[in-house]
């Protein structure tokens, strides 16, 4: 029967197709299982697996080196597990090198990675055991994260009531008002017109001792006077340290007003004109008492020395003068 | 009462199946062998199913990952695609396919023609010319489907697979090679030797039912007709049957 | 409650039995179809069982040739207790036996050749091609249908599959032939020519025959000797002229 032998012929090539087929996907199954290929084998203790199970992959490096072949509890913290590894990956794999529990992506399949020791000391042997390196797993990342989250929780509410106090809080408030930097301004403008003041003073005191030296007038002869001349001295050193510390409380006021000029136009945040608040307000305080004390004793110095009969003459010439180029 | 009119009936039914089944074990194995007559069966049942089969492999892979890719685009993880339709393939899409289209074809064609041959009296000629028809008509068509249908299958898993790389390929680039070693990589081997043992009993069935309704066909127009169709719909039922099984055995042995 | 009309044939006398029927009795369910049934058969005889339709004819001829098994009795065939031997003897029986089946059963799927081989194949383990070839074309010739050999049964007409199936049965020379109704369904001139080559066989392969028929034409032209069948048992026997003659209401209906 000639069709009966033709059809026999396809028939059985199709099933020959077919066995090929399957044999050859099941090998490259079974040979990624290791079922079908008599490997080396090597062993790990760890003291938590984290779900790895028989016939996980073994990587080397990234290569796919072999499977977990089995896994024994031995005792209530130990847990061998044996590899079945490929032989021609096994020559190449250092002794020392270091073995871990690894994740298949972020959620996928738990599998050992083997990475190289640096030392060369040689390749392992059939039985050998593997160092174990312990490594973050991804639930240990998780309860850090969830923790960490507390925490940024809490640091948050914290923050949250600071503001809100920062806002209902008076010294705030009174840094913003206008009044307070006008108020400053207008002592700062008197301070400087105080200066001033003092400044065309001294200079005509200069004079005045220059020809009291000189023994000029009638000031001159007076002068010889030991007694007086030693009363005018502490005065005038009096007016020296008064006017020294009219500078310095003067500088700091202008610094104080720009800083505050500039932190009031520029809005800048709470927080830094809070941080400079206790101790600012305590300054400009104590700054504006010394300024008012100094003019004060200033002025009265001032006075003193108009009615001073030895200065009267010259106070009315200033007055003349003064007079005269008003006119 | 016609309750359990149809009950008794489904009983009686059943009891005659398993002894129509036990004979095939039986006598079915029993010397001399009907070689020729189990080839040219292979042959009919076999291969020249096989254009069917992959036809309707073909397109089910292929319409099947143009099914799963939206899903899977929406939680972010169409990379996966092959090794979705790879496994849902192999494991359950393929084989049950396959086998219910082969129900089709085989499970009818087999009750026709053992009902035809039984209603001319064609088994009884068999019989008396020294033949047993049991042996020659019955097992080698029910032998013929057990062997026939796991190759098929294998085949059509495979063309199925070609289908889905078309499918995504479609849409998307990937290399056969990397198609292939992705899907071969995800497997193991308890994704398919559960699936492909299963399907030995997908073939048996097939041939048992097609060949218990045929030969056991009533006499007159609609007894050939009634047949074929019963053949069909037992069959495509049984298949769900050991499917549901197969996947309880394997959970059982723990090798899902 | 045998009626003797066999005054004139000789049953004993230096003739061998060939098939012996002791008090067969068969019955499906509570339909009884054989009741203590007797009957011998002769070695060169042709038997021709009258009765009506349903009245065990087929039943009992498919018990001779072991498609139905009987409730009680012996049925000896050449000495051998067919109703007690296994499945293998029985087979081996079976070629000494001749069935041509009412509907033929003529293998539809196999050409004129192929049915004529196929009893040939399964009986003669040791047979070559070209012995093969021969036997098939005498058989043919026997019957004058050597040019339907490559042909379908489909294309033939149902006078020339009544030649095939008869052609398929003295291809293994059997010693008994049983014809479940050879003539029916045929016309007149069709149905003669069966009838004379069913002489024409028993005189070139001296052959013992049963022959169903209620065709009378045809129970005259064959019968040597005539069996009335009715409600399960032998009624009346005697030559085709005894039963033209008698006057049982009976048998005359036949001749109406």
């Amino acid at each position: 029967m000639d069709t009966d032998d033709k059809n026999n012929l396809k028939l059985g090539t199709f099933v020959l197709l077919g066995l090929i087929l399957l044999v050859v996907s099941l090998f490259y199954v079974g040979n990624r299982n290791s079922l079908f290929s008599s490997g080396i084998q090597l062993k790990a203790r760890f003291s938590n697996i984290n779900g790895l199970q028989q016939g996980s992959n073994v990587l080397y490096s990234g290569v796919n080196a072999g499977t977990v072949k089995s896994i024994k509890l031995l005792n209530s913290r130990t847990i061998e597990v044996t590899l079945l590894m490929k032989k021609e990956i096994v020559s190449k794999i250092p002794v020392n090198s270091k073995i871990a529990i690894g994740t298949d992506g972020l959620m996928g399949n738990k599998l050992l990675n083997i990475t190289p020791a640096r030392i060369n000391a040689g390749m392992v042997k059939d039985g050998d055991y593997l160092l174990v390196e312990k490594t973050v797993s991804i639930d240990e990342i998780l309860t850090t994260l969830s923790r960490s989250n507390e925490n940024i929780y809490i640091v948050s509410e914290s923050l949250k009531n600071l503001t809100s106090r920062l806002e209902q809080s008076e010294t705030l408030n009174l840094l913003e008002k206008k009044e307070l930097s006008e108020n400053l301004q207008a002592s700062l403008s008197n301070i400087r017109t105080t200066t001033e003041n003092a400044k065309k003073f001294t200079l005509t005191l200069k004079e005045i001792a220059n020809d009291i030296h000189s023994g000029k007038g009638a000031a001159g002869l007076l002068l010889t006077n030991k007694a007086f001349s030693d009363d005018l001295q502490t005065t005038l050193s009096n007016l020296k340290e008064t006017t020294a510390s009219i500078n310095e409380a003067s500088v700091q006021i202008n610094l104080l007003s720009t800083g505050l000029n500039s932190s009031l136009q520029e809005g800048k945040g709470p927080i830094p004109a809070l941080l400079k608040d206790s101790l600012l307000t305590k300054k400009i305080n104590l700054s504006l008492d010394n300024i008012e004390k100094s003019t004060h004793n200033f002025n009265q110095n001032m006075e003193a020395i108009k009615q001073s009969f030895l200065f009267r003459g010259y106070f009315k010439k200033q007055d003349k003068k003064n007079k005269e180029k008003n006119n | 009462m016609k309750l359990t009119m149809t009950v008794l009936q489904f009983l009686e039914d059943t009891g005659n199946l398993s002894r129509f089944t036990a004979r095939y074990f039986a006598i079915g194995f029993r010397k001399p062998f009907e070689t020729r007559e189990l080839f040219r069966q292979c042959y009919n049942i076999g291969y020249k199913s096989f254009t069917l089969v992959s036809l309707t492999s073909l397109i089910i892979g292929l319409v099947l990952t143009m099914q799963l890719r939206p899903s899977l685009v929406k939680y972010g993880v169409e990379s996966r695609l092959p090794i979705m339709v790879g496994i849902a393939i192999i494991r359950e899409i393929g084989p049950v396919v396959a086998a219910l289209i082969f129900a089709g074809k085989i499970a009818s064609s087999i009750g026709a023609e053992l009902g035809s041959m039984k209603v001319t009296e064609q088994i009884d000629a068999m019989e008396v010319s020294g033949t047993n028809p049991f042996k020659y008509l019955v097992a080698t068509r029910v032998l013929a489907c057990t062997i026939m249908l796991p190759i098929l299958i294998v085949m059509a898993d495979a063309i199925a697979l070609v289908g889905a790389f078309i499918g995504i390929n479609i849409q998307g680039v990937t290399s056969l090679r990397l198609f292939f070693s992705e899907i071969f990589n995800s497997l193991e081997l308890t994704d398919i030797l559960p699936s492909y043992i299963k399907t030995y009993f997908f073939g048996f069935v097939i041939g048992i039912v097609g060949a218990y309704k045929g030969y056991n066909a009533v006499k007159g127009t609609r007894g050939v007709g009634n047949a074929a169709n019963s053949a069909v719909v037992l069959a495509s039922v049984l298949i769900f049957i050991i499917d549901l099984l197969a996947v309880q055995i394997t959970e059982i042995l723990g090798l899902n | 409650m045998e009626n003797s009309l066999t005054g004139s044939i000789n049953l004993t006398e230096g003739r061998k039995a060939v098939i012996i029927i002791e008090n067969l009795s068969k019955q499906f369910g509570n339909h009884k179809v054989l009741v203590n049934l007797n009957l011998t058969v002769f070695e060169e005889e042709n038997v021709v069982i009258l009765g009506k339709s349903g009245c065990g004819k087929s039943v009992l001829i498919k018990c001779i040739i072991g498609l139905i098994k009987p409730q009680r009795g012996h049925i000896f065939v050449t000495g051998t207790d067919i109703t007690s031997i296994k499945y293998d003897k029985m087979d081996q029986m079976r070629t000494k036996i001749g069935f041509l089946f009412q509907s033929n059963a003529i293998y539809d799927s196999m050409t004129v050749r192929e049915n004529l081989e196929f009893p040939l194949r399964r009986n003669r383990v040791n047979i070559s091609q070209d012995q093969i070839n021969k036997l098939v074309c005498e058989a043919l010739e026997n019957v004058g249908l050597l040019h339907t050999i490559d042909m379908m049964p489909s294309e033939l007409s149902g006078g020339m599959l009544k030649r095939i199936a008869l052609a398929r049965i003295i291809i293994l020379k059997p010693k008994i032939i049983l014809y479940d109704e050879p003539t029916s369904g045929l016309d007149p001139v069709t149905a003669a020519e069966i009838e004379n080559l069913i002489l024409e066989l028993k005189k070139k392969y001296h052959t013992t025959s049963i022959i169903i028929s209620h065709d009378m034409n045809c129970v005259k032209k064959t019968a040597d000797r005539v069996i009335l069948l009715l409600d399960g048992s032998c009624y009346a026997a005697g030559t085709y002229a005894d039963f033209q003659n008698s006057n049982d209401i009976n048998i005359k209906q036949f001749f109406q």
